[in-house]
């Protein structure tokens, strides 16, 4: 009796595993089908989309470029954020509340309202970097940069910073030094998943892909939503692509935690002073 | 002449003095802000820049010039008023079904034990970060006419018609995949704060399990859990690429706000003096949520610990 009762609890949690693992297994058996109209499952399995996809110019193209893009953002946001937190804890507490309002930004404000503000100012000031990577970059820095803050601020909070670079300079050591030499050794779990989340953040992100370059830079969710709004939509290859950014959000959400010792519960988009969106 | 002279030495002296005061005072500002600067410029003309652009923006007509004439186009037009409403009436449907389901099953997650934690865990985080176009293909591939389920439902002979993907319930029923396990997620620390001992103290005050949770346990949760539906809310309201993948070509999908600005960039003109409104409307949403968030996180918390 007892035994039913604890399985009937079960039943919530199982069925949320239904639902979200569901429409996952649909897209990898589309991504592998023949094809697919009437039955429960395929009606024949091939490797086809998955070699059509990656010898496909513009498919590789695509990849690439996004994820040559993500790892700009990640660097771009640590080569900012890192020094900055860093100085806050040491020399400046008045740099905190101007970073706690930056960083809630993004936690809330729709990346839309930002992309159609960007794409304002950019035409009215500066027309030459309207469609460029110039604009598209420190865009997609600015808006994921919440993510390393976050992680990189608490630490530097839990690895106590402020003593740390106080005792290095009571032997003599100048502030990059510091910086280089003993702070970032110290904080390596928070640089890492500040990173895999700014990563993950720009990977995904569409709206201001789509209002600041369009289509003269095509990224992965671009590309997915061109193809899923083609007149004649080649579903199988949507799925491949689907697979693989489903793959990419799988292996950074499991560096995430393993860069942080398996102790996280929170990930992307569950922040502390939240969380926090888009 | 001497006296003459060194007067005028010492008020060049005191010039100087005073500039170099005030050149080392910048120098000084310039050191205690330096290492920052760069992050704060960028978020400022990245962020704050493109924020004060479409508030100003909502508030210029087409000739340059001071008129409310944005606002008036828009809450006056039917369209948009249906636009607005859908993405509020879904933001409340979505953050409402959210609560109702994600908060026992937080609670429930928050129980287990280390391997069925760090199993759930996993799923609903994978979950919470698969987004956007691929999720809204995910559910076509899924629920569509000529989705998985769609086909074993069939096949079992049922005469199952999925929800179009553009309608109402489509679009919450694929906003909850998301939402759901961000929730769980959001909310355990808060399942934490409900301790064992007081479960078992009612217990030896003869309560039911009914009246632990309606005079203990919902009153302690009850204010986070609302400050976890606020965020909910206002995410689901703002999303942009989960929607626009769900309507795909659909003539005659729900309109919703973000969806509204995102087609009046790439099609006609037509309703281009909106998108500020729009805009506006969101930030307000947004703002409105943080302020609450904070207030009722903070009071909720004040005499926990």
């Amino acid at each position: 009796m007892a035994r039913v009762a604890r399985l009937a609890q079960r039943i919530p949690i199982v069925l949320m595993a239904i639902f979200i693992i569901l429409p996952m297994v649909a897209v990898l058996l589309y991504s592998f089908a023949t094809r697919w109209t009437s039955n429960i499952l395929p009606d024949g399995y091939t490797f086809e989309h998955w070699i059509d996809g990656f010898t496909d110019a513009r498919f590789a193209a695509v990849l690439v470029r996004t994820l040559l893009l993500a790892i700009a953002c990640a660097v771009l946001d640590l080569i900012l954020v890192t020094p900055a937190v860093y100085w806050q804890k040491v020399r400046n507490p008045r740099i905190r509340p101007f970073l706690e309002l930056a960083a809630a930004i993004p936690f809330a404000i729709p990346f839309v309202v930002i992309a159609f503000g960007l794409l304002a100012l950019s035409g009215r000031f500066a027309p030459q970097l309207q469609g460029t990577l110039w604009l598209l970059l420190p865009a997609h820095a600015a808006v994921a940069f919440s993510f390393v803050y976050w992680a990189v601020d608490s630490s530097m909070t839990s690895a106590g910073v402020a003593r740390l670079s106080e005792a290095a300079r009571t032997c003599g050591a100048g502030p990059m030094t510091i910086l280089w030499r003993v702070v970032l050794p110290n904080i390596g779990p928070g640089i890492a998943s500040g990173a895999l989340l700014a990563f993950g953040a720009s990977f995904n992100e569409i709206a201001l892909v789509q209002m600041l370059v369009g289509n003269r830079f095509e990224t992965v969710p671009l590309y997915m939503l061109n193809l899923l709004k083609g007149s004649n939509a080649d579903f199988n290859l949507l799925a491949v692509m689907t697979s693989v950014t489903f793959l990419v959000t799988l292996v950074l959400s499991i560096a995430v935690v393993y860069v942080n010792g398996g102790a996280t519960t929170q990930l992307a988009n569950t922040n502390p002073g939240r969380r926090e969106t888009q | 002449m001497a006296d003459q002279l060194s007067f005028g030495l010492a008020s060049t002296r005191g010039r100087s003095s005073h500039l170099r005061r005030f050149a080392s005072r910048l120098l000084v500002w310039l050191a205690d802000w330096s290492m920052a600067l760069p992050l704060l410029i960028v978020s400022a003309l990245m962020l704050v820049a493109p924020m004060v652009a479409m508030f100003a923006g909502s508030f210029i007509d087409g000739n340059g010039q001071m008129s409310l004439v944005n606002w008036s186009d828009t809450l006056g037009s039917v369209a948009s008023q249906r636009a607005i409403g859908n993405s509020l009436l879904l933001g409340v449907t979505v953050a409402t079904i959210t609560l109702i389901i994600g908060g026992p099953l937080s609670w429930q997650v928050s129980r287990m034990l280390r391997l069925g934690r760090a199993f759930s865990l996993g799923l609903l985080n994978v979950a919470a970060n698969f987004s956007g176009i691929g999720l809204g293909f995910a559910f076509v591939a899924a629920l569509g006419t000529y989705g998985m389920v769609t086909l074993a439902m069939q096949a079992l002979g049922l005469p199952f018609s999925p929800v179009s993907q553009s309608s109402f319930w489509g679009m919450v029923i694929a906003y909850e995949y998301g939402n759901i396990p961000l929730f769980v997620l959001l909310s355990l620390p808060a399942m934490s704060l409900l301790r064992d001992e007081w479960w078992e103290a009612a217990q030896t005050a003869s309560a039911t399990r009914w009246q632990f949770w309606r005079h203990i346990g919902l009153p302690i949760l009850m204010p986070l859990m609302l400050a976890d539906w606020l965020l909910i809310f206002t995410w689901s309201v703002g999303m942009y690429g989960l929607p626009l993948a769900l309507v795909g070509s659909a003539p005659r999908a729900f309109r919703l706000i973000t969806v509204e600005m995102g087609q009046s960039m790439v099609g006609s003109l037509f309703g281009v003096n909106h998108v500020p409104v729009y805009a506006v409307i969101l930030m307000v949403i947004a703002t409105i949520t943080l302020l609450a968030y904070r207030l009722i996180v903070r009071r909720a918390m004040q005499w926990l610990v």
